[in-house]
């Protein structure tokens, strides 16, 4: 297929999700081995560009202290060193319509943001296995929250993903699963209903208590 | 050493066809986790509390950390069993070749995809969508719509069509092909519904 591709001009997006806490072992060595296959897939798999995703080998999301750091670094490493094109994908533990699910989401857009990637792709929101739990909403929580973030300086970003994350990773266990896009959405119009939009107000409102300059 | 040319896809596939067998289990147990931590252990990889790093030169480290995994342990081919090398020169050459500036989308609805640099006050690109989850036959087109139409999403990327006609897309069945075809015909459909028919999918 690559061959095909490579010969038909395509855009070719290649993907690999390390997961922290398998074979590889901690953050640091996940982080050497995605940062070596970033390099691969650009260096002689033909990728233009490269999508990453390290997930949580317990909760299943990308959105964890663990994973965040490792696509942090990772781009980091990938930004001061090439001008490469690497994007970031999106797992959250918790489901839509629900603050929980939101704020995971916001989270890793601050911290993709900011580590320098150029492409934000999801949300995949109650692990991505859920029928029917994605909706809009989210991507727009994932956008709205990157486009704050983007041009902060990165001593003002870190305690902000760090009062998020320990805000929401004690709830793993318990995440709200969320409703489905049926009842998050008037299926006909294809309109958020006003629950889900005052949830996002509020979510909005804890970002900006924060110190993140989301606007309406 | 000067190479004589960036590798492509079929040099690659010979370079695996060349190159040392070894069994899944091994590379998985043995040679990746004792690479990383020897390297971990040698470039001095301490990531400490901070999520986004504020060290620049350890996010270097990590770099040459990534480039020496890379050169000294190989890739390993899942399906021929084998893993192939590649100098440090090939693997810079590869990145050389590679483009640093794309247009995703046509028209009205492209959008300019090229390096931010740190964090730049440009925002990355929103690619909105499921990323794989699965999604009902009968709200699919909604589903994506509901993407294609907020104002900070710039490309879709899309779901997976549980069904077509009812009947599961189940692997490597004709089903599977026609429902991606369906799939396709959605986010089309979608995309212009949100009267944005060039977004890139």
């Amino acid at each position: 297929m690559l061959a095909g591709w490579a010969a038909n001009g395509n855009i070719i997006m290649m993907e690999q999700m390390p997961i922290f806490g398998g074979y590889c072992g901690g953050v640091e060595e996940t982080a050497i081995c995605d940062t070596a296959t970033h390099i691969a897939s650009f260096a002689f798999l033909g990728a233009n560009y490269h999508l990453d995703g390290p997930i949580h080998i317990r909760w299943g999301n990308t959105t964890s202290r663990e994973t965040m750091q490792i696509a942090a670094h990772t781009a980091a490493a990938m930004d001061q060193n090439t001008d490469l094109l690497i994007a970031n994908q999106y797992y959250p533990v918790a489901g839509p319509c629900t603050e929980m699910c939101l704020l995971e989401t916001a989270t890793q857009a601050i911290s993709d943001t900011a580590s320098g990637r150029e492409l934000l792709s999801g949300s995949a929101a109650a692990k991505g296995v859920a029928m029917d739990k994605t909706t809009g909403m989210e991507a727009r929580m994932m956008g709205e929250a990157s486009k704050a973030a983007a041009g902060m300086a990165i001593e003002e970003v870190n305690p902000i993903i760090e009062a998020l994350v320990s805000g929401y990773e004690k709830d793993y266990a318990k995440a709200p699963s969320g409703k489905r896009f049926q009842e998050c959405y008037d299926v006909l119009s294809v309109k958020p209903k006003e629950e889900y939009l005052a949830v996002y107000e509020s979510v909005v409102q804890k970002l900006r208590d924060l110190g993140l300059d989301i606007r309406n | 050493m000067a190479v004589q040319r960036p590798l492509t896809v079929c040099d690659v596939y010979d370079r695996f066809l060349k190159g040392e067998k070894m069994s899944e289990s091994d590379w998985d147990y043995k040679i990746i986790p004792t690479n990383a931590a020897e390297l971990k252990n040698k470039y001095k990889l301490d990531f400490g509390k901070n999520i986004v790093p504020e060290d620049k030169d350890m996010a270097n480290r990590l770099f040459q950390a990534g480039m020496e995994m890379l050169v000294t342990t190989g890739f390993y081919n899942c399906d021929m069993k084998r893993v192939a090398k590649f100098t440090e020169e090939e693997i810079w050459e590869g990145i050389k070749k590679t483009p640093t500036s794309l247009v995703l989308g046509e028209y009205r609805d492209a959008v300019k995809f090229e390096p931010r640099r740190g964090n730049s006050s440009k925002k990355p690109v929103i690619q909105g969508g499921p990323t794989g989850a699965p999604v009902s036959e009968d709200v699919f087109v909604q589903v994506m719509q509901s993407y294609a139409q907020e104002a900070i999403v710039d490309t879709l990327v899309n779901g997976v069509m549980s069904t077509i006609e009812g009947r599961p897309a189940t692997t490597n069945t004709p089903w599977e092909i026609k429902a991606t075809m369906a799939e396709l015909r959605a986010l089309k459909e979608a995309r212009v519904r949100a009267n944005r028919p060039y977004m890139a999918i």
